[in-house]
């Protein structure tokens, strides 16, 4: 039988819910309504500004509508280091799941265009989408999963790196998910990375860029440290467009460099391609 | 070990104190025979990783260390002992070599983080980091690594994925430098003792949250005191750990080295709502 070449997919699996977003596009400045946003997969219709999306966007864009399958939802992040100031830690974390909020990262199972993946998406809303010890056990969890049933990895970035309220433990989250992502990699089971804006520190330096192939969406910050600690530290003047995602794939750390409507169906024939 | 009675940035001025023993004053003392390697056959060779063999108990071992320098000159020219990408891709180098044939490797860790420049952005640091720390745990030879002095952040986790990793008494391991994480937290670094207070980033708190094997004493006024006994102290405990370690069939080594950080929070599992560790 000849393939008769790639499916048309879908730009997002199921209806997108609304959010609360800045009246004006950061990008251009000028006034959007949340619906015409919403039609745009939240993309300023006029300049193409990527407009940050929390992981509850993040799910129905990716995942193929009702084939959601949350796991490890109840797992709850604790103040260990008894961390009091400027906010005790665990009135943040309450605060942030009265919200609606569940933690930077949530994982499960659903299908992209029919294909069955496990899919993660950071939360920048979660105490800047840090990577904590939930985080870190959802990610190493559903990684295992998946490498020990051969179902592929799709992860969404977007992160300011290690939590500093859960401290050293925090920074050991980075050891315990890469240690999960080499077992994808042994298993042969595909692991591809989507990065938006903005994945920095602690996550760019573990399992952000270890994608078999990484994807960034424009105009995204991707680095390791920030811009106003590099010119703290250095003094120096950073050029424009300094860790955007196209500087990325120019430094040779991206693949691609795709606008949000074209990622999903991207997925959907790179998970043909891998199958 | 005696009651420290320290404060804790009074810990942070001792592991950063630049009398304080650095990894070539160690290495040097646990193996005199040891022959420097330079570079990550790629680009470039990083003056804040020194590598290289010597002898250790009588085996050849791969040694690894961040240096920093005591004298101006020299803390320019090992930049502080912060790591450019290409020091951990020496690093990755190495312990290619240590698995060809055999060694173990014995990694010291004393470094404030990786270097925040625009040049190791370029080139690629957070990835080089990211690849170092899943490599290591695929490299099927013992481990050991010691925190010296300071361990800062990603850029000494990237050296610290190990069968065990010790930590001198008055060293610190932490998620950031105090300066960072108070610039992070209250976007003022100048709050940096009431971050360090905060953090848990002495030996005594690495101890109680069950991230390292064991404290070494230091001698009488800390490390710097004394460089032949704080060797000496960190030699015996170095080989302790080694030995057994040497005995064990890769396969279980290495699962045990996954197991090791797969559960390092395990303080965290015995809490409610925590869930199961295996589902």
């Amino acid at each position: 039988m000849i393939a008769d070449g790639p499916r048309q997919v879908a730009i997002q699996g199921g209806p997108l819910p609304e959010v609360l977003l800045p009246t004006n596009c950061p990008g251009c400045g000028v006034g959007l309504q949340v619906d015409e946003l919403r039609e745009h997969n939240y993309v300023c219709p006029g300049c193409g500004h990527h407009f940050r999306l929390a992981a509850e966007v993040w799910i129905p864009l990716i995942a193929d509508e009702g084939s959601w399958n949350e796991r490890w939802a109840d797992v709850r992040s604790h103040d260990l280091l008894n961390w009091r100031v400027p906010k005790p830690y665990q009135e943040v974390v309450e605060q942030l799941l009265e919200e609606g909020l569940n933690e930077a990262v949530r994982t499960g199972t659903c299908t992209l265009a029919g294909h069955p993946i496990w899919l993660a998406a950071f939360d920048f809303g979660f105490v800047g989408g840090t990577l904590s010890i939930v985080a870190g056990e959802r990610l190493a969890r559903g990684m295992e999963q998946a490498a020990a049933s051969h179902v592929p990895y799709v992860l969404v970035t977007a992160s300011g790196g290690a939590r500093m309220q859960e401290g050293v433990l925090a920074l050991m989250q980075m050891a315990k998910v890469n240690a999960a992502v080499g077992r994808l990699h042994a298993a042969g089971v595909p692991f591809f990375s989507v990065l938006t804006d903005p994945t920095f520190g602690g996550t760019a330096a573990s399992l952000a860029l270890l994608g078999d192939i990484n994807i960034a969406e424009p105009g995204a910050a991707i680095g390791f440290t920030g811009p106003r600690v590099i010119k703290q530290a250095t003094y120096a003047d950073l050029p424009p467009g300094f860790q955007s995602a196209e500087f990325q794939l120019a430094h040779g750390q991206i693949d691609v460099v795709l606008p949000r409507t074209e990622i999903r169906p991207l997925l959907a024939r790179l998970l043909e391609m891998h199958a | 070990m005696t009651p420290n009675p320290l404060t804790v940035w009074q810990v942070i001025e001792l592991a950063r104190h630049q009398d304080r023993p650095y990894s070539l004053d160690y290495i040097r003392r646990l193996a005199p025979d040891f022959i420097e390697l330079h570079g990550d056959r790629l680009s470039a060779d990083d003056p804040a990783l020194v590598a290289g063999v010597g002898t250790f108990h009588g085996r050849t071992t791969v040694f690894l260390g961040h240096q920093k320098g005591r004298s101006l000159k020299e803390r320019v020219a090992r930049n502080w002992g912060m790591m450019h990408p290409e020091g951990y891709r020496k690093a990755v180098r190495l312990a290619h070599h240590a698995a060809k044939f055999g060694f173990p490797i014995i990694s010291l860790i004393d470094t404030p983080g990786a270097y925040p420049g625009a040049g190791a952005e370029e080139r690629g640091i957070a990835a080089a980091i990211a690849q170092a720390i899943m490599e290591w745990f695929r490299i099927p030879v013992p481990i050991v690594a010691a925190v010296i002095g300071e361990g800062g952040s990603g850029g000494a986790l990237g050296m610290g994925v190990a069968d065990r990793v010790i930590m001198l008494e008055n060293a610190i391991y932490s998620v950031a430098s105090p300066e960072a994480a108070a610039s992070i937290v209250w976007r003022d670094n100048s709050r940096k003792v009431e971050a360090a207070e905060q953090l848990q980033l002495t030996s005594r708190d690495l101890i109680a949250m069950g991230v390292v094997e064991e404290v070494v004493p230091e001698p009488e006024g800390s490390a710097s005191a004394d460089y032949d006994a704080a060797a000496g102290a960190l030699d015996e405990a170095l080989q302790r750990h080694l030995a057994p370690l040497l005995e064990q069939p890769v396969e279980q080594l290495l699962q045990h080295r996954y197991e090791r950080f797969r559960y390092i929070d395990s303080l965290i599992h015995a809490e409610p709502h925590f869930g199961p560790k295996i589902d």
